[in-house]
Order: structure tokens, then C-alpha cells, then sequence
């Protein structure tokens, strides 16, 4: 391989690919050929960096400098003032909020700085479709070491001295779960990784098998070898079209090299991989009915024990895994139990990641010891709330997770501490909300998409989940009555004793968090008509300030349904009768005017909407533009 | 209350309608239990286990079948149906149209020899079933996606997926020949394809625009994108335009939370929007014919 | 390709670690080539080609070489910087490709300073 000078680290996850990515690389080899320095310096494609919110990015190596928010007119100026000249440039790099001057270095930028990478080892150094990369990275040295040294009892044991547990959502112990499999009698056995990533918000296990895809297949392999199976399925969500075309790629690199197939690496350890798609239905997630999706049967969650480990798919024992659990081992096989047992808690080891998003500054994908607190997330490596909003929760656990109020930023994040306070781990997705998001329509979205996921087996689940949706639409339609939150709190109660799989149990959760946390919202949306956050439309106006309207005409232009009235340097009118509550005023409306606001509750009796447009007049006449 | 006068029909022989008539007899009534099926039992009968305990249905029904058919106070009238019920409450005339049962109900001891020797019993009946023939714009690549997945273990996904993503639907038609070709029943077949929401048993529009609705998605405002996309498109949520363009739909989380709120066509995604960005990104794919 | 044996396995990531030293940031020396509108003026880029080809020659990739802006010293560019893991850093002026091969060869590699065309040790800041 020829030598370059320097390397150019280009993100190419989903996120960075949406913001034109391929159109930046095209930019740069285009320049750089222009340059004359195609022979020093080379463009390398990879997976997610993390930081998605400042995409399209990229790394300049081995200087370690980050450029963000790129775009194909940059790159002339960049290669010759940067990769010409040696001169980094100061505005494509990072600048904090509240900084003025630049932080120059990917390793200085604090998103990055508190963050302990040990599934993401890899994330943004190597070409996720080159598995030489992924070698030279220490690839395959995890299975080297197991084929070559370990009986598949000394691999089990390593992982369950590491404390390892499972990063799908419930948290239990790996190496007890292939003991169980490797001690059932039945042939043959199986794996399965469980990359059906359902909940929103979280995209952990798209950006692993974007940026690393062969750390999770060696940990399938490694976990192959340990039960005793020959055979895998990765199950992957058809919305993951970039994750599923660099799984096939890896699995067919891999089998070039003989690391998988039969008799890999000249012993006598046979394993296949074979990749099957879901088809846009949450509740396969949970473990039995991905089993049954893959049959081809209709995937509606079974009753356990027998658990997947004595009875999975076909009827054979089958281990199944998050992507984010096979990704780690490789590195406990590597580095050892004792090391891997040492981050984290007392009861949760290692790192996790999560995604980091919603109403956030740096929006993106962290990995994080486990034991940090939520307010280490939040604030030193998410950077706060945009806008210098205030911050109310973080939701985290998907639709069966909680929210978690602003009272509570000190817990730290581990499976217990989040149960405790009345969320879950999930599978790690962390959706921050500030002032504008209304805990009701939370609650409500959620029940929503419950209630649309729910298979239909279980009668609490099913019609429990529509009921609770009901009266939630009532109150954020200003229909509430006093007696609907005893209502939630007793169907939801209801709801989880009767389900029979994790979607029906957890499903109230959302409702029962926010109702434990945020009861005064809930109670003035029904007692006083008022949406605090402003966001339900049935308890909302919109009004022009009179002494700010500039009579601009801009709101008026883009209104859609023509509800605004007014012409040119006269105080515009919004009629009431015909707004639609879309918000595209609020959205055009110039920040240094910001005329338009939303009312709630008592504010909006006085609107009414009826006036006619008048003449704009400000102090001396003179009128601003 | 001491002396009951009176006697009560119940009307329906499942679990419920016996239990009824068991309490109503124990307090001293007489008591009419109607069904319109040859025996008792209702649905009950025919389940193995009751949710959500996992009970044993029979366990549950069996001794109050037998109670019932001991109990000195209880008539049962099986194969009727109600022709008529008038007067008031109190005060109820009821009037059965029972049907021939062919059998001497009085003499009959249940013991079952006229069943294991009818000669019409047992005997298949054939239903004509005739072979599917694909229409020749299906033909070739239906075959052909069959033929790679038939010998998999659990072909059926990924046969559906593959038809549904080369037509953009599941015909009709090709799915009775999938169940012909890979020997699944229809009603299998159908269970699937309308389990998922990827896969449409209606044709929809060339290109599938994909509304994220995840949470991070949710909170910064995709429900507005999706109202201004409806009004620009002129359909609703999963409506396809009539010029066979857009379907507009709605999906939980294309993992893009970075770039929330985000927007998926066909595999290309858009992110942080707002809903002024939607008419320009619509007309971009209009062109694309 | 045929499969690998485990030895196979074991050259072939010591071959493709190579391929990706710079990303990890593990190195013993660094050459800084100055860059300025002048010192690619008098050949500059010459220089780190020089550089590279001999860097390529190398079995163990420890070197990294980068450039920067000009160093203020014009009348002397081409210049380079050379830093030793712990040991000060080194300027080279008015260079040519057969000095910075001579400089690569006995000071990089060798570990001694060519005094000949070294015309300070140091950085600005360092002292």
C-alpha cells in the first residue's frame, strides 16, 4: 500500500450520506487531483463518527483535526489552505455555543473527550468495506485466541466473569445465557443477532454495523464456537438499506478469507451468516417474535420458558443477542474479564452506548462507562439546550421507557438506577426535551405508536393501549375530565400485570412516568384548558404582537391556509376561524421581529381574531423594515 | 326472598350462559338453556387454554357441563333458534323454532357407535382447485425470486419482500401463485403480508415518502412535515396520489435522530426540514420519471 | 482467494496495519515541511515527495510527515522540522531532495543531527 501524507477521514453513516457525504468526497478528489496531491493524500470512506448533528464531517489524520458542517463549495478553499499550505482552517471547525474561538482538535472537542469507546473501538479509523482495515485494527485476534487457546467452557466463563449483560433493553447476564444453550442436548444449535432496532429514537445498532460491521460477526463466530452452533442470522430492519449492504460485503470478504464458512482458519469450527430483513414491525424485536418472523410465521410474541436458549428457531437452542453485546466480545476475549469488569458499576459493566438526541446541541452517537451521570450526558458532552432553553427531560428506553425530570439529572445511568426511576435502559436511545415539549403529547405519541405495534394477541394490550389513547387525545383536545388520570393510572396498571410479552408490559410506562413527574401538566390541560408548553392545538392560538409586526407581509405570503390578514406596513391579523395551528408564521417570521407567539388558556379569550389590519406606527412614525 | 315463582330462559350455552343457569337454578328457578348449536359449550369448548392465566378451558366447563346435565331444574333445548319474544319483563313469552335432530333425543346414550360407522363421515371432500398462471409482466421475475429462496429454510419473508420491493406491492394474484409454488395457504400468506407495514397488498405510488415519526423526530416537529406533505400532496397518510407518484407514509424511526426531523424517499433521506422545505424537495422528484 | 491459515491471518494484519499507522497517532518522529506561498515557490513540494518515497521504503512505519504554514524564515525555504519522540525539535533550511534524503537517512533513522544544514534546534515556543 502506498504511502500518504495525510488521510482524510470521511463519515459516511446515514446521517452524514443525507447531507451529501458522496458529494463532498467527489469535491475532494476532484481538488485534490486538481492540487496535483493525489499521490500523498487519500479519502477514506467511514462509518458513523458519532456526531451527527455536525454532519456531513470529517477527520484530517494524523493531525486529528475535525471539520464539520461541510459542503462541496468548501473543499477548494480547504485543500489548498489546509492540505496545500498547512493552514487549518478555522471556520469549518468546531466552535462551542458559547465560545467564539474554534476547537480545532477531534480529541480537545468535550462531545468526544468523556466518551470511552470499546464497541465503537473502530468507529471513523477504519473503511467499514475493507476488512484489511478491520485486521489491522486487532480483528480477528479475539477469534484467533478462541480457536487456538480457549475451550468453548474457558469462553463462556471469560464472559461471564466480565459481567456482561445483555445491551437490548433487559439486561440479562450473556454468559448465563449461553450456558443455558451450550448445556441443552439438542442439535443443531444457532445465533441470532438482533439488529431489528425498533425504538425510536435510537440508532445504535445501525451505526455499529455501519462503521465496524465485523466486530459484532467476530463476536457471532466467537459466541458460535461457544454453544456449539454453526450457523447464524443476523435480522436487520429493511429501513437500514447502508447497515445491510456493508453486512453482505463483510460476510463475503470474511468468507474469502476463510474467517467463516467451514473449517475457518484451518480448524475444524464451521460457521455460516445469513442476513434476513424485517419488514417494519416493531414488536419483532422481542426475542420470539423475530424467531418466528424469520420462519415466516405470523410474529406474535410466545409465551417463555422454554426460553430461545433451550427452544428457538426451528425448535433448536439459539442464542440471540443485540448487535451492541456480540460487538463487545471480542474486546473481553481480547483484553480479558478483569479488565472489562472494572468500568462500570457494581451491577452493570462495561460501557453502553447511547443516542443522544432531540432538543440538544451536539446530537449524536456516545458511548459511555456505565455509572456516568445524566448530567454528564446532558451538559458536558451534549452541550446543553439549544436556544438557552430550560431543560425538562430526558426520555430514555424507547416507548417502553420513562421520562426522567430535570430533578433527577444526578442519577447515574445503569439498569437498576433507571428502573428505579420508573424508565429502563431499552436499548439506549435518549431523547431530550426542553421547555417546548408538552409531557401529555409525549405521553400520547407514544401510546400511539404502542398501540399501533401491538401484535393483537392480548386483549390488555391491545384494546388497554386504545383506551389509554383515547383519553389522551380527550386531554390534549381539552376534553379532560379530573377522573381521566385515575383512569391512565388504573388502566395502565392493568395493562402490565396482563400482558404476556415486554411491548404489552412496559407499554404504560411512558404514561405512568409522566404522570408521576409531570402531574401539574396533566392537570392544567384539564382544569384550566392550558397547554404549558404550547404545543396541543386545540389549547393554542397564534397572535401577532401588534407593537412588533413590521407589516413585512412574509408571514402572510406563506400562510397556507390564507388566514392572515393584513398589506404592506400594517399590523397583520391573523383570523382565527381559519388558522390551522401549522405554525409556518411563527417559522418566516424574522428572529430580530419574532412578532408572532403562542397563547394558551386564559391569554386566548382575548383573542379573537375579528380586527382589521391598521396602519403600522412606532415611536416618531418611523417604522422598522 | 322466599319462594321463587317463575321460570328463566337463558339464552346461549357458552361458559357464561351456563353459569348463569347454574346460579339461577341453584335459587330455586327453573331455568331454559337455549342454543343454537347441536350441544353446549359455546366457544369455550373448542379452546385449549383461556387467556390470560393459561387456564385449562376444559377443566373450567367440564363439571359445570355435567351439573348441568344433572340438575333437576335445568331444560336444555339445543339446536333452536328464538322465533319470537314478547311481553314485558316479568312476564316473557318466548317461542323456539327447534330443528330436527333425526335422533330419539329421550333414548340416545351418547355412546357414539353412530358416528365411528356412518358411511358418509370421513370422506374427503375435494375442492376443485385450479392451477395459477401469472400475467406475463409478473411472470418472469416471480419465477425467478422463487426459485433463489425456495430451498432456504423460511422462505416466505424474504419471497414477499422481494415482490413487494421489485412491484412496489403484492399482487393478488401472485401471492395465489406463491401459495401454489411454495405450498403455503393463502390465509397464511395474507396473515403476513398485512402484518407488516412495508409490505402493501395495494399498489402504491413510485415513490414512498417515509415520514419519520420517532420520538426525536416527534418532538422536533415531524407531525408538521406530514400535514404540510398531506397538503401538498393532496392524500393523507398511506393514500397514493392518482397519478401512481407518492405514497405517503409513516414510519417509526429510520434511525437519523441526528438530523431529526427527517424524511425518507425511496432510500434517500432528508433531514432537519422544516415544512417550507417540503414543496421543493416534492418537485425534485416530480422530474424524476 | 484462497483461505487463510492462521499464520496467513497473522502477516496479513501486520501487512495491513501499515496501511493505517497515521490514524492511530502511535509514531517516533514527525517532519514538519513548511508550506508557505514561498516555500512551495522554491520547491517545497519537491521536498515531500522526497519524504514520502523514503518513508514508503520503510518496513516499520513510525514516521509521520505533515505540513504547516510558513515559518517566518523565507529566505531560507524550503524548510522542515524534525521531531524525535523526547528529543527537541530540529529546523532544516534551504533544502534540496538530496539533503532530505541525507537528513532522513542520519537523522530520523540514525537519530544524529545533520549540523550541516540545521540551522536551529528548537521550536519558538519550547525555546
Amino acid at each position: 500500500m502506498a504511502v500518504r501524507r495525510i488521510e482524510l477521514m470521511l463519515c459516511t453513516g446515514t446521517g452524514c450520506v443525507a447531507g451529501g457525504a458522496f458529494r463532498i468526497s467527489e469535491a475532494l478528489e476532484k481538488e485534490i487531483q486538481k492540487q496535483g496531491l493525489e499521490k500523498e493524500i487519500s479519502v477514506i470512506i467511514t462509518g458513523c463518527n458519532g456526531f451527527c448533528g455536525h454532519g456531513p464531517l470529517m477527520l484530517v489524520q494524523p493531525d486529528g483535526i475535525f471539520y464539520g458542517f461541510l459542503t462541496p463549495e468548501d473543499i477548494p478553499f480547504l485543500v489548498q489552505e489546509h492540505f496545500l499550505k498547512g493552514r487549518p482552517v478555522k471556520k469549518l471547525m468546531f466552535s462551542p455555543p458559547e465560545k467564539k474561538e474554534p476547537v480545532p482538535l477531534l480529541s480537545e472537542i468535550p462531545f468526544f473527550k468523556k466518551q470511552l469507546l470499546i464497541v465503537l473501538r473502530n468507529r471513523g479509523i477504519i473503511d467499514p468495506e475493507k476488512i484489511d482495515e478491520y485486521i489491522a485494527r486487532d480483528g480477528f485476534t479475539a477469534l484467533e485466541k478462541v480457536l487456538t487457546s480457549m475451550t468453548p467452557d474457558d469462553v463462556i466463563n471469560e464472559i461471564t466473569r466480565s459481567g456482561l449483560r445483555g445491551r437490548g433493553g433487559a439486561g440479562f447476564p450473556t454468559g448465563t445465557k449461553w450456558k443455558i444453550c451450550r448445556a441443552e442436548q439438542k442439535m443443531p444449535k444457532y445465533i441470532i443477532c438482533n439488529c431489528d432496532e425498533g425504538d425510536p429514537g435510537a440508532f445504535m445498532d445501525r451505526s455499529v454495523f455501519e462503521s465496524d460491521p465485523l466486530s459484532a460477526m467476530e463476536g457471532m463466530i466467537i459466541g458460535g464456537y461457544a454453544i456449539g452452533a454453526s450457523h447464524g442470522y443476523i435480522y436487520a430492519r429493511s429501513e437500514y438499506p447502508l447497515a445491510i449492504k456493508r453486512m453482505n460485503l463483510s460476510i463475503s470478504s470474511a468468507k474469502d478469507y476463510g474467517l467463516m464458512g467451514k473449517n475457518i482458519l484451518g480448524t475444524d469450527f464451521s460457521f455460516d451468516l445469513e442476513i434476513r430483513q424485517g419488514s417494519g414491525a416493531f414488536v419483532c424485536g422481542e426475542e420470539t417474535s423475530l424467531i418466528l418472523s424469520i420462519e415466516g410465521r405470523g410474529p406474535e410474541p410466545i409465551q417463555r420458558p422454554p426460553f430461545p436458549a433451550q427452544s428457538g428457531i426451528w425448535g433448536c437452542p439459539t442464542v440471540i443477542n443485540n448487535v451492541e453485546t456480540w460487538a463487545t466480545i471480542p474486546v473481553i476475549i481480547n483484553r480479558g474479564a478483569d479488565w472489562f469488569s472494572k468500568i462500570g458499576t457494581e451491577t452493570s459493566k462495561g460501557t453502553k452506548i447511547f443516542s443522544l438526541v432531540g432538543k440538544i446541541n451536539n446530537a449524536g452517537l456516545i458511548e459511555v462507562p456505565m455509572g456516568i451521570t445524566l448530567k454528564e450526558i446532558v451538559y458536558d458532552i451534549g452541550g446543553g439546550i439549544p436556544d438557552n432553553k430550560k431543560f425538562k427531560a430526558v426520555q430514555t428506553g424507547g416507548p417502553s421507557g420513562g421520562c426522567i425530570p430535570y430533578s433527577m439529572i444526578d442519577i447515574p445511568i445503569d439498569f437498576e438506577s433507571l428502573i428505579e426511576a420508573g424508565s429502563m435502559m431499552g436499548s439506549g436511545g435518549m431523547i431530550v426535551m426542553d421547555e417546548d415539549t408538552c409531557m401529555v403529547d409525549v405521553a400520547k405519541f407514544f401510546i400511539q405508536f404502542t398501540n399501533d405495534e401491538s401484535c393483537g394477541k392480548c386483549t390488555t394490550c391491545r384494546d388497554g393501549s386504545e383506551a389509554l389513547h383515547k383519553v389522551l387525545t380527550d386531554i390534549t383536545n381539552g376534553d379532560g375530565k379530573e377522573v381521566d388520570l385515575e383512569f391512565l393510572e388504573e388502566v395502565g396498571n392493568a395493562i402490565k400485570d396482563a400482558s404476556a410479552c415486554g411491548l404489552g408490559t412496559t407499554l404504560p410506562n411512558p404514561v405512568l412516568s409522566t404522570l408521576k413527574y409531570f402531574r401539574d401538566e396533566y392537570e392544567a390541560h384539564i382544569k384550566e384548558r392550558r397547554c404549558p408548553a404550547l404545543v396541543c392545538k386545540n389549547l393554542i392560538k397564534y397572535y401577532i404582537l401588534p407593537e412588533k409586526c413590521t407589516g413585512c407581509k412574509l408571514c402572510l405570503k406563506n400562510c397556507p391556509p390564507g388566514a392572515i390578514k393584513g398589506e404592506l406596513k400594517h399590523i397583520h391579523i391573523i383570523d382565527q376561524s381559519k388558522c390551522t395551528k401549522c405554525g409556518t408564521c411563527l417559522d418566516v417570521c424574522p428572529p430580530k421581529v419574532s412578532a408572532i407567539i403562542k397563547v394558551s388558556g386564559k391569554e386566548m379569550e382575548n383573542i379573537t381574531g375579528i380586527e382589521e389590519p391598521y396602519p403600522v406606527k412606532r415611536k416618531g412614525g418611523k417604522n422598522e423594515t | 326472598m322466599s319462594d321463587k315463582v317463575g321460570a328463566v330462559a337463558v339464552l346461549g350455552g357458552g361458559i357464561s350462559g351456563m353459569q348463569a343457569a347454574l346460579d339461577l337454578a341453584e335459587s330455586g328457578l327453573k331455568v331454559y338453556l337455549v342454543d343454537n348449536k347441536p350441544a353446549i359449550g359455546g366457544v369455550m369448548a373448542q379452546l385449549d387454554k383461556t387467556f390470560p392465566t393459561n387456564d385449562c378451558a376444559m377443566c373450567t366447563m367440564a363439571p359445570r357441563l355435567v351439573e348441568i346435565g344433572r340438575h333437576k331444574d335445568i331444560e336444555i333445548i339445543t339446536l333452536s333458534d328464538i322465533e319470537k319474544i314478547e311481553g314485558e319483563a316479568g312476564n316473557f313469552k318466548v317461542i323456539l323454532n327447534k330443528k330436527p335432530r333425526y335422533i330419539n333425543e329421550e333414548k340416545c346414550t351418547g355412546c357414539g357407535t353412530c358416528i365411528t360407522n356412518c358411511p358418509t363421515r370421513n370422506k374427503v371432500q375435494p375442492i376443485e382447485k385450479t392451477k395459477v398462471e401469472l400475467e406475463p409482466q409478473f411472470k418472469d421475475k416471480v419465477t425467478e425470486i422463487i426459485r433463489i429462496n425456495k430451498d432456504r429454510k423460511g422462505p416466505l419473508m424474504t419471497i414477499l419482500q422481494q415482490i413487494n420491493s421489485t412491484f412496489n406491492y403484492l399482487p393478488e394474484n401472485v401471492l395465489n401463485y406463491v401459495s401454489q409454488e411454495v405450498g403455503y395457504p393463502l390465509s397464511h400468506i395474507l396473515k403476513i403480508a398485512t402484518f407488516y407495514s412495508s409490505l402493501s397488498i395495494v399498489p402504491r405510488g413510485k415513490h414512498i415518502i417515509n415520514v419519520c415519526m420517532g420520538t426525536a423526530c416527534y418532538v422536533k416537529g415531524s407531525g408538521r412535515l406530514m400535514e404540510r406533505l398531506s397538503d401538498v400532496l393532496e392524500i393523507k397518510e398511506n393514500e397514493t396520489t392518482p397519478n401512481m407518484l407518492f405514497t405517503l407514509k409513516l414510519v417509526r424511526c429510520i434511525g437519523c435522530c441526528g438530523l431529526a426531523p427527517a424524511i425518507m424517499i425511496g432510500d434517500n433521506v432528508y433531514g432537519k426540514l422544516t415544512p417550507k422545505d417540503i414543496p421543493g424537495i416534492i418537485e425534485k422528484y416530480k422530474t424524476i420519471i | 482467494m484462497a483461505q487463510l491459515t492462521l499464520d496467513e491471518l497473522r502477516k496479513k494484519r501486520k501487512e495491513a496495519q501499515k496501511g493505517i499507522y497515521l490514524r492511530e497517532g502511535k509514531y517516533k518522529s514527525k517532519i514538519i515541511v513548511h508550506m508557505g506561498t514561498c516555500g512551495i515557490a522554491v520547491g517545497a513540494r519537491e521536498i515531500v515527495t522526497a519524504f514520502l518515497e523514503e518513508i514508503e521504503i520503510l518496513t516499520e512505519k513510525d514516521v509521520i510527515l505533515t505540513t504547516s504554514g510558513c515559518a517566518g524564515l523565507c529566505s531560507m525555504e524550503p524548510m522542515a522540522t524534525v521531531e524525535l519522540l523526547n528529543s527537541p525539535s530540529v529546523k532544516y533550511g534551504n533544502l534540496t531532495t538530496d539533503k532530505a534524503r541525507r537528513i532522513f537517512k542520519e537523522h530520523i533513522l540514525g537519530g544524529n543531527i545533520v549540523t550541516d544544514y540545521a540551522i536551529g534546534i528548537g521550536s519558538e515556543k519550547g525555546g
